[in-house]
């Protein structure tokens, strides 16, 4: 299978190659986008300007006196994996309901695949593939006849999207379930299932609203490891998400985005690095036995309490387990985790969970 | 893409399509609902109560219902499927949700629905009409012209339903429509007794209503009583389609689209 960002998949070679194909630079190419842009069949060549596929300046949404999105600026290149972290009404919804057309925007200024929402909807949605918050699967439909009818909107019909959508089923892991109705499917096939509806048109870019929000752990892998595979081959993918796990595992660059408004931009791994340790150890220590950061060697990054519960950072819960054993000191209850969304943005935030 | 327009847009056909492949699940148990009951009662009225009267000038109290009873059919049908069903596929079941992600226009969506209903309507009164040919209620060749106008009849009752199914805030207050405006309807519609005696004022009210033009032209089809009158009354319904398509446009477009 090989992907470009303006070509679409090539199921053709589905399960036979997986890479970028081969770019031709040509001065002239028009991009998607712009007022004369066709595709073209054929050898894909890269196009003049740049590869920016959503570009937001001061970005805006105001609902009533609320304002939800606050003056955002991002812009997301081809091929890229970006993702909007944060809590729930931080705007992350909203801001990604603005990039797939379904509301408006207040103010500021927004293009897609270089084109904009408030004028170009329908050309950019062809253009599209969105996994929104809520499972929109119909349940009165059957999988197969979810895949077709939703196909049958972007003009894909017939064979050819009975072809595509064994294709998908196959990708996403629920061949042999044609026939089975929505509400027979576990949490993890439904999701895979809106994954593999939203690739039907062959999108430019993916949209994925909190993907594994409510799914067990397995189910998640499983979502990871598909979402992994698609940007392996190069199409554009856009998240929201509360996992930092999620945001490290699948991400180029996050923002971290609270109250509207986008706190910080990068790497998962530099916003971890700048705001929090990797690990977390949350120890009960309702009799301050809990030896003090100099005993620990250096291994806490840093400490907070919370009533009875110490939370210490650090760049690795084994070695600091293994540290407070040697101390003499186990912990009655504790529970050792990587650090979270919540953990960054409490830190970058200021919101201290002490006092 | 405006109102009328959307009639004719591929994407219309394709909600039209997604409904089908929903009905066909429980197509049988939606015939006998959208059957049995309005044939107890034409039974009940027509025979029963039928059995002690006839009506001056209109022949037996059941031939007079049986043609009524076909435009009965089409309102309760296309009202009930637009305006419950409706506010179960736009509100609990997502539907109009994920096709709006598409690039499909709000207004297509509709026209998808009417066409729907039209199709219903169509289907279900045709039944209903195979059923009164039986009983030897149908007298002219003209019947064969009743699904086109079912069909019409039901575009002309979703509209409205679909309406309201955008305006309500939970899908309880849909009965207050049903009460409040198809029930009267059918009782001042000339479905189950002639009109003749109806104050002036009564009269202008049941004329203002799509019920009461199909009903007209259904008893003319099928008792074979076609003039240029029914060609009016055909056009009447068709000129309300026309006006009532643009009345919930604000509406549905405030709802599937920012």
């Amino acid at each position: 299978m090989t992907y470009h960002w303006a070509r679409g998949f090539d199921w053709g070679e589905f399960g036979a190659s997986a890479g970028w194909p081969s770019l031709r630079y040509d001065p002239h190419k028009l991009c998607p986008g712009s007022p004369h842009f066709k595709r073209e069949s054929g050898k894909p060549t890269m196009c003049a300007i740049s590869s920016i596929v959503v570009n937001a300046r001061s970005l805006t949404k105001r609902y009533g006196n609320f304002e939800a999105v606050r003056g955002i600026d991002f812009a997301i290149s081809a091929g890229e994996c970006y993702g909007f972290l944060g809590v729930n009404g931080a705007g992350k919804t909203s801001t990604m309901k603005m990039i797939y057309c379904r509301i408006g925007r207040t103010s500021g200024e927004l293009t897609v695949l270089g084109m904009d929402p408030a004028h170009d909807a329908p050309r950019i949605k062809q253009r599209l593939g969105v996994v929104a918050q809520e499972n929109a699967l119909d349940p009165e439909l059957d999988v197969i006849e979810n895949l077709l009818s939703y196909a049958s909107f972007f003009g894909v019909t017939g064979a050819a999207a009975r072809r595509k959508a064994s294709e998908l089923l196959e990708l996403v892991n629920i061949s042999g379930k044609e026939r089975a109705l929505v509400r027979e499917l576990s949490g993890g096939m439904k999701r895979r299932l809106v994954i593999a509806r939203a690739l039907v048109n062959d999108p430019a870019i993916l949209v994925l609203d909190e993907p594994t929000t409510g799914l067990d752990p397995q189910a998640r892998l499983l979502v990871w490891e598909r979402l992994t595979r698609l940007r392996e081959v190069g199409l554009t993918l856009l998240i929201t998400t509360h996992y930092m796990e999620e945001a490290a595992r699948l991400c180029n660059r996050v923002a971290v985005i609270d109250g509207g408004k986008i706190l910080a931009e990068g790497s998962p791994a530099a916003l971890i690095a700048q705001f929090a340790a990797r690990d977390v150890l949350e120890i009960v220590d309702s009799d301050g036995r809990l030896p003090a950061d100099g005993l620990l060697g250096g291994l806490v990054v840093r400490r907070e309490r919370h009533g009875d519960i110490q939370y210490l950072y650090n760049s690795d819960n084994r070695v600091l387990l293994h540290r407070l054993s040697e101390l003499g000191f186990d912990p009655p209850s504790h529970v050792a985790r990587q650090t979270t969304l919540e953990d960054v943005f409490l830190n970058m935030t200021g919101r201290e969970l002490t006092e | 893409m405006n109102a009328l327009a959307a009639f004719f847009s591929p994407n219309a056909w394709r909600v039209f399509h997604r409904n089908f492949l929903a009905w066909r699940r429980y197509a049988w148990s939606s015939v006998a609902i959208n059957i049995v009951e309005p044939f107890a009662y034409f039974l009940a009225l027509g025979f029963g109560l039928g059995a002690y009267f006839s009506l001056t000038g209109y022949g037996s109290l059941v031939q007079f219902m049986a043609p009524g009873f076909l435009g009965l059919t089409a309102l309760n049908t296309a009202t009930f499927d637009a305006a419950w069903g409706g506010y179960e596929r736009r509100v609990f079941n997502g539907v109009y949700e994920s096709i709006i992600t598409a690039p499909v226009d709000p207004l297509e969506i509709a026209a998808g629905e009417y066409l729907w209903q039209a199709f219903r309507s169509a289907l279900y009164g045709s039944l209903f009409l195979t059923v009164i040919t039986g009983f030897g209620l149908v007298h002219s060749w003209w019947a064969l012209l009743c699904p086109i106008m079912l069909a019409l009849s039901g575009i002309a009752f979703a509209i409205p339903a679909l309406f309201v199914s955008f305006v309500v805030k939970t899908q309880e207050h849909l009965f207050y429509y049903f009460s409040f405006v198809a029930t009267p309807m059918v009782m001042i519609g000339g479905v189950f007794f002639p009109l003749d005696k109806f104050p002036h004022w009564a009269l202008a009210i049941a004329w203002l209503t799509p019920l009461y033009h199909a009903v007209r032209v259904f008893r003319s089809l099928v008792v074979g009583t076609v003039s240029w009158n029914t060609g009016l009354e055909v056009l009447w319904v068709l000129a309300a389609i026309a006006l009532l398509a643009f009345v919930p446009v604000g509406s549905i477009r405030r709802h599937l689209s920012s």
